[in-house]
């Protein structure tokens, strides 16, 4: 009985076996080189972002377009605590960061305060896309914006803050942004050896992550979620309140993907506002839908084979990049229904199909 | 036979040194404004002899025959050489004898350049030699600035050179009526440094003066008047930006009516007539170099609407066809036939290019002085009236009009009662992005053309259609004015960018109330 439900989930063995144990065996042998381990712990950090997305689009049908920011306002809190933490290592060896001096600022701005300390300032990460997710949405749900209305509005939020962090005036570092970390929490940045640590952390945070929607989806709260993307109406009939429900998971999806960012920002030592562009959002999206919208497994794998593409192609063939990604936009959208994940299932449909219209 | 040259030529390319310096002596002795030309080519190592006459060179005679200038007499008297044709003289440098003057020779005309700018034939210098005056003029200037001021037949400049020498007769004068007078006349000149030169003659004269008051109130009502100006400069920008909104929003929200489907490429559809422009400009420099740009900018309107057009009933036929009434997921699809158009642009056009504005469009409607109304911009707010107004009479008074609405409506009942759907679908997903193509040409006027051009409107233009309600034709018009104006109205106060934050905010709160926009659609329909 054990071993069945093992091999039931030979995807999750296969995945844990690859990432957890070959890659570093094979960093350690020396076969796979420290950046390559590196890229694919960012590369997990933006599957954290992308079950954010899936929660969100694939189980509750809210289409967010501004997931990016919310996976920047956690990396830019990280980013903050690095640099505060070292202070004084600066070029010009100051307490403020360089670009604050370069900006003819002499103290500190109040709200960088509480990114001193570490779990201050992880708290303080956590709690700011919290409350303005919570703030948001609540106007945006309250008033029942939802569907096309809602991806524009969120849409018009990630232009919005993109322009204000480009600003050098919101003393975020403007178009630069923050850059030139040293060490997180003692260790060096630049060693191997807290790149692995970051990469096995962020691994091992996804797994959690996804153990933990998983748990959500299947749960009461999760039929839910799915009954409100299926039809809205019948679900407030049946006097569920709707907008708390999303309000509930649009507000738990910021947290996660500012997990994500949290864990990205060490791995990259940049954050720029590029990153929240809507581009970058809506790219997190066709992840989801490349990967299986509405499965937690699609939105993971979408995330690793689009980047795994873009780290081919970029080196490959520079400038076709977005010929590809815009192909597979409308690739998926038109004959992927299920995304990857479905294509298996897919194709058995067309031929059971094939074979039943021939008799 | 060569004419005899006057006295003054001969001094001056004489081989004595003396008698040339007296010359020049002569000339800044004289201080005369006919003889400003003279100096003026004197002193930038420009004067030539040709036929017995001092010239210098003016413009190059055409932009490919940048070694060939037009020819200009400049003594005794100032006048464009022609040839024996009639037309312009055209001559290359070499084929002139140039007059040296040694740099100290040059030095003696030292105290009259100041004054030679005031008759250059830019208007640029002019304008700040005058400006210049107005600083630091004396009494003494007078005489020459009331000279130039005749030359002048260009409106602005003369009022200029009135206001320059009104302003240095003001600080001369000490009677009190006098000022009075100089005051008024300063006032009713409606110079643009009116304000200022009062300003600065009240910080010389002590509180006391008998007309300081007056001065203080006429002051303050010009100022008045150009804060006014300002106020309504800044509206009319607010329309034109609303104008554009309006123009990419109403393909958008015809389109999104009719199909159900958002189409993010939209922007690019305005991307693909300005390029339209570009190229058609460029066929026109290419067959003659020295075209106006009239003639193809005005036939690369239509001409942008009918490629924008095509492109759109294009990705309608091999795409969105299958979207219908699938909107999240055409989202999808259409941001990534953006991205392949844009850098489809990209590797055709490279980053930057531009259109030059037309002849018949360039500079503006003086409505007022000081209010300037740029006839690009206008163009545009017209473009667009006629464009609302054309799209008004097509949907509800043609008969194929009446069967997108009924489509729009309630699609396969439109089928059932005869009306081939797909045509109607083809047909107002061409005009769609037509209307967009020809944004993009109108938009060519006031900016440049870069492969990304479309992505900045765009988001803008769904906030038209969003609070507008989607589908209506009305909502869109009004949304696109809201919006162009408080955009505008805004930028003075806070930066744009922040004005952009705040227009956001505004139009969430407005969504708290109309959830579905200004004119949401009505009927039982839009419920799942």
């Amino acid at each position: 009985m054990q071993i069945k439900a093992v091999f039931k989930n030979y995807e999750y063995l296969l995945f844990l076996g690859v990432f957890l144990i070959l890659l570093p065996i094979g960093y350690a042998l020396d076969l796979v080189s420290v950046n390559t381990v590196s890229l694919w712990g960012r590369y997990f950090c933006f599957a954290i972002a992308a079950i954010s997305v899936d929660i969100l689009w694939g189980y509750t049908g809210v289409l967010c377009m501004c997931q990016a920011f919310f996976f920047c306002l956690g990396g830019y809190g990280i980013a903050m605590h690095m640099l505060l933490a070292d202070k004084g290592t600066g070029v010009y060896g100051a307490v403020i960061p360089d670009f604050m001096v370069w900006n003819q600022v002499d103290t500190l701005p109040l709200f960088w305060e509480p990114f001193y300390s570490f779990p201050l300032a992880l708290l303080t990460t956590l709690l700011v896309p919290l409350i303005f997710a919570m703030l948001f949405g609540y106007f945006i749900f309250r008033s029942r914006l939802k569907g096309v209305y809602f991806a524009i509005i969120t849409q018009a939020l990630a232009l919005a803050m993109w322009l204000l962090f480009l600003r050098n005036e919101t003393l975020l570092g403007g178009t630069n942004g923050l850059t030139d970390f040293k060490t997180l929490l003692g260790f060096d940045l630049t060693t191997s050896t807290t790149k692995l640590s970051l990469y096995l952390l962020s691994c091992m945070v996804l797994v959690l992550v996804y153990w933990g929607t998983k748990k959500l989806v299947n749960s009461k709260f999760g039929k839910v979620l799915v009954a409100i993307r299926d039809s809205e109406s019948r679900v407030r009939y049946a006097t569920y309140r709707v907008q708390n429900y999303k309000l509930a998971v649009f507000v738990l999806a910021a947290v996660i993907a500012a997990i994500g960012g949290m864990l990205y920002v060490p791995q990259t030592g940049i954050i720029t506002p590029g990153r929240m562009e809507v581009k970058s959002s809506i790219e997190m999206i066709v992840w989801v839908a490349l990967g299986g919208r509405g499965n937690l497994k699609g939105a993971v794998l979408g995330t690793l084979f689009v980047n795994f593409l873009y780290s081919i192609f970029t080196s490959l063939l520079p400038g076709s990049w977005l010929y590809v990604l815009g192909i597979l936009f409308v690739v998926t959208v038109l004959y992927l229904d299920h995304g990857l994940i479905g294509l298996p299932a897919q194709i058995k449909s067309i031929i059971s199909n094939k074979r039943t219209s021939k008799l | 036979m060569l004419a005899q040259p006057d006295e003054m030529t001969s001094q001056l390319i004489s081989k004595d040194q003396a008698l040339r310096t007296q010359a020049l002596e002569k000339l800044v002795r004289e201080k005369k404004i006919e003889h400003f030309p003279l100096i003026s080519a004197i002193n930038q190592k420009r004067l030539y002899l040709y036929d017995q006459q001092l010239v210098t060179i003016g413009e190059p005679i055409a932009a490919d025959r940048s070694d060939e200038y037009q020819v200009l007499k400049v003594y005794p008297d100032t006048k464009i050489l022609r040839n024996n044709q009639g037309g312009v003289m055209a001559k290359k440098r070499a084929e002139l004898t140039e007059v040296r003057f040694s740099r100290p020779a040059r030095l003696i005309l030292l105290p009259v350049l100041p004054y030679v700018n005031l008759v250059s034939p830019k208007l640029e210098t002019r304008k700040l030699a005058f400006v210049q005056f107005q600083q630091n003029g004396n009494p003494e200037d007078l005489k020459i600035l009331s000279d130039a001021r005749d030359l002048e037949n260009d409106n602005y400049m003369s009022r200029l050179a009135t206001e320059t020498i009104l302003s240095i007769q003001l600080k001369s004068s000490k009677i009190t009526e006098k000022v009075h007078s100089l005051v008024d006349q300063l006032v009713s000149n409606q110079g643009d440094n009116t304000a200022y030169i009062l300003e600065q003659y009240l910080e010389q004269i002590p509180k006391s003066h008998p007309s300081y008051s007056y001065i203080l109130t006429q002051k303050e009502d010009l100022e008045d008047r150009a804060s006014r100006i300002a106020l309504i400069q800044n509206a009319f920008s607010g329309v034109s930006l609303g104008s554009i909104l309006i123009m990419i929003a109403l393909g958008l929200s015809i389109i999104y009516g009719l199909a159900g489907v958002i189409n993010m490429a939209h922007g690019e559809f305005m991307m693909i007539g300005a390029y339209t422009t570009f190229c058609v400009q460029e066929i026109f420099n290419s067959i003659s170099p020295n075209s106006s740009g009239n003639l193809s900018f005005f036939l690369s309107l239509p001409l942008a609407f009918v490629v924008a057009g095509a492109f759109g009933l294009l990705i309608e036929r091999l795409v969105l066809r299958k979207l219908y009434n699938r909107p999240l997921e055409s989202l999808l699809a259409t941001w990534g036939i953006s991205l392949i158009l844009i850098q489809l642009a990209r590797s055709i056009f490279g980053d930057l290019t531009s259109v030059s504005t037309p002849f018949v469009l360039s500079g503006g409607w003086e409505v007022i002085p000081q209010l300037v109304l740029p006839y690009n911009r206008l163009f545009i707010i017209v473009m667009t009236i006629v464009l609302v107004a054309l799209v008004y009479f097509f949907l509800y008074k043609s008969n194929n009009g009446l069967r997108i609405r009924a489509v729009t409506q309630n699609r396969d009942m439109s089928a059932c009662l005869g009306i081939s759907t797909a045509k109607i679908d083809a047909m107002t997903f061409f005009i769609g992005s037509g209307i967009a193509g020809m944004a993009g040409c109108c938009i060519t006027l006031i900016g440049n053309v870069v492969p990304d051009m479309g992505q900045t409107y765009v988001v803008d233009s769904f906030l038209v259609v969003v609070s507008g309600g989607v589908g209506n034709l009305f909502g869109s018009v009004i949304a696109g004015l809201g919006i162009g104006q408080l955009t505008k109205a805004l930028e003075p106060i806070f930066h744009a960018v922040y004005g952009k934050v705040i227009i956001l905010i505004v139009i969430m709160i407005f969504l708290q109330f109309k959830p579905k926009g200004l004119f949401p659609a009505k009927g039982r329909i839009s419920e799942d």
